[in-house]
């Protein structure tokens, strides 16, 4: 009976709603359904996707690799500060989005996932130095479908992880 | 009468139009001034940074002669580079040609985010690579370097003076040899 009673009302919106379908080619969507997001909310998920997955190595290195922690410490504070001008580009309505994009740690129970880092110093920095270059071509990936001032933050922070890789293939390990 | 031009081209210029032409006459002027100061450097600079600098200021009189023919293809006219320019300290030691070495290429990152924001995605991408090139050489003078390159650019700082807590610094001093 309850069943019965849900199903009139289904097809009681469904009468109301079909002329809407029909004369406006809108129907449900336009009454219940947010606007899409615009095309620069994905870019900026992109990316901070990619920065999140950066400072995942950076992290795991400093975990296996202590001894490197004064030359990381600083490359990695600038992760985080594109971090934060990333995020700080997306105006995101309350309870609307994943709560992966809230907090830093995109796993559950704040245990990421082991990443597999090499656990001399040289191995380490050559693992990061792959990773900051795998972030600066992925930044420019979507570069065109950006806005303007958009486009011009992705290319310097791809310039930033391009001149991170630099020095780390310089550093001078003991 | 209201003829155009006879050199007017049209299709890569159509997306952006003067905008795109102010943002490559401002990447030629800092291309140009790039020249006039690695000319200046180079003077105070002894092997290995000197060699570096006559490499850079080579690539930056090509990427000046790239970026003319660009303007003109666009039916712009290439503004001149000046015959001296200001330099933002006086430069009579290694550390300070590095120093304005490293100013040069802070400026020529900025002027090629201008390309970056256009519409016109090939110049976009020309432009990041440009940006790219210039903060790679940067952060080679520099030692360290930024979050922002071309956007948060540290104010110029005279040769001497204590660094800035932002950059972070290798622990060698690699020699710039990133000519693109």
């Amino acid at each position: 009976m309850a069943r019965d009673a849900t199903r009139r009302r289904v097809l009681a919106i469904g009468a109301v709603t079909l002329p809407l379908a029909v004369a406006g080619c809108k129907g449900f969507g336009a009454l219940g359904t947010p606007p899409k997001p615009a095309p620069g909310v994905a870019v900026v998920d992109h990316a901070i996707t990619v920065e999140t997955r950066l400072i995942a190595h950076y992290g795991a290195v400093l975990a296996a690799v202590p001894a490197l922690a004064s030359t990381l410490r600083p490359l990695l504070a600038q992760h985080h500060e594109h971090l934060a001008r990333l995020r700080a580009r997306l105006i995101i309505p309350p309870g609307s989005r994943a709560p992966d994009l809230a907090s830093p740690a995109a796993s559950p129970s704040g245990s990421p996932s082991p990443l597999a880092v090499p656990g001399t110093p040289a191995a380490a920095l050559g693992y990061l130095r792959d990773a900051e270059n795998v972030a600066a071509s992925a930044y420019l990936a979507h570069l065109s479908a950006a806005p303007p001032s958009l486009a011009q933050l992705l290319a310097s922070i791809s310039a930033s992880e391009a001149t991170h890789a630099m020095i780390l293939g310089h550093v001078r390990h003991r | 009468m209201t003829a155009r031009p006879a050199a007017r081209h049209s299709a890569p210029a159509r997306a952006d139009g003067p905008a795109a032409v102010a943002a490559l006459q401002a990447a030629l002027a800092a291309e140009n001034s790039a020249v006039y100061g690695y000319g200046v450097a180079g003077a105070h600079l002894a092997r290995g940074k000197r060699a570096a600098a006559v490499r850079i200021w080579v690539a930056h009189q090509n990427a000046g002669d790239a970026l003319t023919a660009m303007l003109a293809a666009r039916g712009a006219q290439p503004a001149p580079a000046a015959a001296a320019y200001e330099l933002p300290f006086a430069v009579h030691s290694s550390a300070a040609a590095v120093a304005l070495a490293t100013v040069l290429e802070d400026r020529v990152t900025a002027a090629y985010l201008g390309l970056v924001g256009l519409s016109d995605p090939a110049l976009r991408a020309f432009g990041a690579r440009a940006v790219r090139t210039a903060a790679l050489r940067a952060a080679a003078w520099r030692g360290s370097t930024l979050a922002f390159p071309g956007l948060d650019v540290p104010v110029p700082r005279k040769a001497g003076a204590p660094k800035a807590g932002r950059g972070t610094t290798a622990q060698a001093s690699p020699t710039p040899s990133h000519s693109g």
